[in-house]
């Protein structure tokens, strides 16, 4: 039924579609699940890697979270190779943004610039639309700390939390019951994402070579700290949380 | 009428022991009509690299804001610092990439490297580099620094030593010069630590 309309980006079938854009979103929902948890101090992003074997150069780049300025970081979903090009657009775009302006680019700024791009993907070119979705963590001046996430179609919209990937909608609804509207702490939202992901994650086990993990937040100096969590870390807060290793379901 | 001798102003580096010093004075003006005091030539790269421009104001402004962006992007890909002789580079060829209709700024860098070892160099306005063995002068009192430097400096100096020799070239080459000079800030930079000092000189 699809067949006809579906190899070419730049053409809409009967029902009114883009197949094509459908396909890259199917993509996405086999990759690693990354959530964002926006709190009143900072943001939290968390995310399973999905590619891990003991041979892995585990120091070499993250996999699933990347920064892009000085007050923006954002987690991946899909295609790596896409995403990695999509964060050097990124990358530039906020230093383009920086030397015209002596300014940060604003969080939603950046987002749309990321969007226009993915936008035209779909609708001139001929090319394959970007295979992944993004989830920004940033702060600027305007909004203060502000959580976004962006698909393949180009569409965007800020969150409080939200979460992509592979059992997306699982995680979605678990962080829609436990979410709470107001006061909520960066160390709340660190629990939180933990809980989450434990109750969500494909294998059994959670340990830190499986996850990545960094927040957003204001250091002491004012400035906006980005702070990727490192594997001992990582295993502290899983510790914390009751959901390590070799604590499983079975207490 | 020059175009390097359009807004005025200086700069001059010293490597020292296990140290680097940069000093600039602080005159922006039109010719001879002086309008600022606090006019900002050197910029950090790092905590152990710095740099300054001297030459035409907005272009040491535009030169500067273009560093920092490609370092930025330097940053962000190869998740370290930048190293001081890789940043040379960088602005050699930012130079010369307007070889044909150039920037009207010559810029001296100074930094430590990674093993702490001191460097300087400055390039000219089209991006050659000269590497120093020990100072590097720049601006509209350059030929002043060189004979300041020339006479002051020695080999090995700790870095209090270090800032004295370099505050004395500055202040004495600037005070004759008339398009150079309205203070002076120097930045020592070692292993540890920068230390920033601003210069009492005189104000004509």
């Amino acid at each position: 039924m699809a067949r006809r309309y579906d190899s070419r980006t730049t053409i809409f079938s009967p029902e009114g579609r883009l197949y094509q854009v459908e396909y890259a979103m199917e993509a996405i929902s086999h990759a690693g699940t990354a959530l964002g948890i926006l709190a009143d101090d900072g943001i939290v992003l968390a995310a399973e890697k999905k590619v891990t074997s003991k041979l892995l150069e585990q120091s070499a780049s993250a996999e699933k979270v990347y920064v892009l300025n000085d007050t923006m970081a954002c987690a991946v979903a899909g295609i790596t190779a896409d995403a990695n090009t999509l964060i050097t657009y990124a990358r530039q775009q906020a230093q383009q943004y920086l030397y015209t302006y002596s300014e940060e680019i604003p969080a939603e700024l950046l987002v749309q610039r990321m969007c226009d791009l993915k936008q035209g993907y779909t609708q001139y070119g001929g090319l394959r639309p970007f295979g992944v979705s993004f989830l920004y963590a940033g702060w600027d001046s305007h909004f203060g700390f502000q959580l976004y996430h962006s698909d393949p179609s180009g569409n965007y919209s800020g969150w409080k939390a939200t979460c992509i990937g592979a059992n997306s909608s699982n995680a979605q609804s678990i962080l829609k019951q436990d979410y709470k509207e107001t006061g909520i702490t960066l160390a709340n939202a660190k629990s939180l994402a933990v809980k989450v992901l434990a109750k969500t994650m494909d294998s059994t086990t959670l340990g830190s070579d499986k996850l990545e993990f960094a927040t957003v937040s204001k250091g002491n100096d004012g400035k906006i700290a980005f702070h990727l969590f490192s594997a001992e870390e990582i295993d502290q807060l899983l510790k914390d949380e009751n959901v390590a290793q070799f604590q499983e379901e079975d207490s | 009428m020059s175009i390097m001798q359009y807004n005025g102003g200086c700069l001059v580096g010293m490597k020292g022991k296990n140290c680097v010093a940069i000093a600039s004075d602080r005159r922006f003006g039109v010719q001879a009509l002086g309008l600022s005091t606090n006019f900002q030539r050197m910029f950090s790269v790092s905590n152990r690299l710095y740099y300054g421009l001297a030459g035409l104001g907005t272009d040491v402004q535009t030169l500067s804001e273009k560093f920092r962006m490609s370092v930025n992007m330097y940053k962000l890909k190869e998740e370290r610092d930048i190293a001081p002789t890789t940043f040379a580079s960088l602005v050699s060829s930012t130079l010369y990439e307007r070889r044909f209709g150039p920037y009207f700024s010559e810029p001296v860098i100074v930094g430590l490297e990674k093993d702490d070892t001191p460097f300087i160099c400055a390039t000219d306005l089209i991006g050659c580099i000269n590497f120093a063995k020990d100072f590097v002068v720049t601006g509209t009192s350059s030929e002043q620094l060189y004979g300041m430097c020339e006479a002051l400096w020695e080999p090995d100096l700790e870095p209090e030593d270090l800032f004295e020799t370099i505050s004395q070239a500055m202040l004495n080459a600037v005070d004759r010069d008339a398009l150079s000079g309205w203070g002076a800030v120097v930045h020592v930079i070692t292993p540890t630590q920068v230390i920033t000092r601003t210069l009492k000189g005189r104000m004509d």
